[in-house]
């Protein structure tokens, strides 16, 4: 993977596909890196795109600030490698962490997107995600960051996933350990100090905006992603079945097909924001990849209607007679 | 940035050969040496003028450095083999050289940059050198060489905390671009060392 370098700071990017084919950048979250994202272009670049994928600021191989580092930052290095890389407008995929710097950069460079799809992300810290980051930030602060790395397995997969893969996770973190420093994470997560809810500027958002959310994502809920869908009018709500927080990496068949459906459509013209919410197919190569929610997408539970009560037989009167 | 591969290769040297004292004594090598330029650097500022309450990180940071030396020193089978000392006294050198460079009077004790390049210099031999990934999975978690290292670790992770207040908290007057570009230029050199270590380490 080659490296750019955008003062201050040294990228590790790579880019696949031929130039002049629609663009596709994808942003990690956390702990991740550019390797991640892998599968997507291998998936993305034979249907004729070009896949743009880059280690963040303070992950993988690009530079790690410890000093200081501003939220504001990513989307201004994005913006910058986009115009180094003569890329005009790109579709922009994030999760999480990336999703944020997503929604900050659709906010501000706007006119650099062709589509946005943002996954298991929040525009601002609801109380849970407040108390949830400070005893991260604490755990990796107090205790390292194999505790942080342990902590994010249950909160980003599946227990079937986990028991799945339960032989390779001592390998997996490992690598993780290896290939992240706990500085630059811990600098990353300060930054969240100064954050500003993104809410009040979503409604700048144009550019045709995909929010995906896992059904049962407990790290970023549903009410983080429809914050997001009420506020940007060119949007959908798309929910993930059976999906926790990292279902890019857990799911990832699913997560691709959906977005080429999504990409697609923007691409066609067919697209409709109309803040709608659906449910993706579980099956990629299921016809009709988007099932209308035909509930309450923000419910866990869909209480039925009470029946009416039934009225309980009358007893007879005890009888004052013995026992012959 | 650390090729994962060298910690691959390191790893299945030591589950091959178990912890001999020739491997011991080469990861005894790199961390005493590093350890002692760091405490030897932060003896020498804690009587700094104006640390206020910084002084007392730093001599908490000398203290905790001579606790880890000493530890493995006492831990470690020492190999009788000289020639191990010598190359590794080679593989080592840039990080020698560099303390060198930082202590040279006046010392780090008068001249703020040298003090800052100390921190930076402490912070990336914490964030970088980390040999938990070398410790293969049938390795006995109540070795005593074992337990060392892993202590000596978690440890690490500790100080470094201490390192990035230092490093956030110190150096004010110079532009944060600046304080960065060390910081990096320090990672790079203790990534270069550890690289050249990790082979060496792997090799029979």
């Amino acid at each position: 993977m080659p490296f750019i370098q955008l003062e201050p700071s040294q990228v590790h990017y790579q880019l696949e596909g031929e130039p002049g084919r629609p663009v596709i950048t994808f942003l990690n979250g956390l702990t991740q890196n550019a390797n991640l994202w892998k599968s997507y272009a291998d998936y993305f670049v034979p249907r004729g795109y070009r896949v743009l994928a880059y280690d963040m600021l303070g992950q993988g191989r690009s530079s790690k600030p410890i000093i200081d580092i501003k939220l504001t930052a990513h989307a201004d290095l994005l913006a910058q490698l986009l115009t180094r890389l003569e890329i005009e407008a790109t579709h922009l995929v994030s999760i999480s962490f990336g999703g944020i710097i997503a929604l900050d950069f659709a906010i501000r460079h706007g006119t650099r997107l062709r589509s946005l799809t943002v996954m298991s992300t929040f525009a601002e810290l609801t109380p849970q995600l407040e108390f949830l980051g400070t005893v991260m930030l604490r755990g990796l602060a107090e205790v390292g960051m194999p505790y942080l790395q342990s902590m994010l397995y249950p909160m980003n997969m599946s227990s079937a996933w986990i028991a799945a893969n339960r032989e390779r996770i001592p390998a997996m973190m490992r690598a993780g350990y290896i290939g992240n420093d706990g500085y630059a994470m811990q600098n990353l997560m300060e930054s969240f100090v100064e954050f500003k809810p993104l809410t009040p500027d979503l409604h700048r958002i144009t550019a045709p905006t995909l929010i995906m959310n896992g059904e049962f994502d407990f790290f970023t809920p549903r009410e983080c992603h429809e914050l997001i869908r009420r506020e940007v009018a060119n949007s959908r709500l798309l929910i993930v079945q059976h999906a926790y927080h990292a279902f890019t990496l857990e799911l990832p068949a699913v997560t691709m097909r959906q977005l080429e459906v999504f990409i697609t459509q923007v691409d066609d013209g067919s697209w409709q924001g109309d803040r709608s919410v659906w449910v993706a197919a579980d099956d990629p190569a299921a016809d009709v990849q988007w099932l209308p929610c035909a509930s309450d997408w923000m419910r866990a539970v869909q209480p039925g209607t009470p029946e009416p009560a039934k009225r309980a037989p009358a007893r007879k009167a005890p009888s004052r007679k013995k026992a012959q | 940035m650390i090729d994962p591969k060298h910690y691959d290769q390191a790893r299945d040297r030591i589950a091959l050969a178990g912890f001999t004292p020739e491997i011991q004594t080469k990861i005894a090598l790199l961390l005493t040496t590093t350890k002692n330029g760091n405490l030897i650097f932060h003896s020498g500022v804690q009587w700094m003028r104006n640390l206020n309450v910084v002084q007392q990180f730093i001599l908490s940071q000398y203290s905790r450095e001579l606790e880890a030396v000493t530890l493995l020193s006492r831990t470690t089978q020492w190999s009788r083999d000289p020639g191990l000392a010598m190359e590794g006294s080679r593989i080592l050198a840039p990080l020698v050289m560099a303390w060198g460079q930082i202590m040279m009077p006046p010392g780090p004790m008068l001249n703020p940059q040298a003090a800052y390049r100390g921190i930076s210099l402490g912070h990336a031999q914490l964030a970088r050198i980390r040999l938990a990934p070398v410790i293969p999975e049938s390795a006995d978690p109540l070795d005593p060489f074992v337990v060392a290292l892993q202590r000596i670790e978690q440890e690490n992770g500790r100080m470094l905390q201490t390192q990035i207040r230092l490093l956030k908290s110190m150096g004010a007057d110079v532009p944060i671009d600046e304080r960065e570009a060390q910081v990096e230029a320090d990672q790079k050199l203790v990534d270069g060392v550890f690289n050249d270590f990790l082979q060496w380490l792997a090799a029979p």
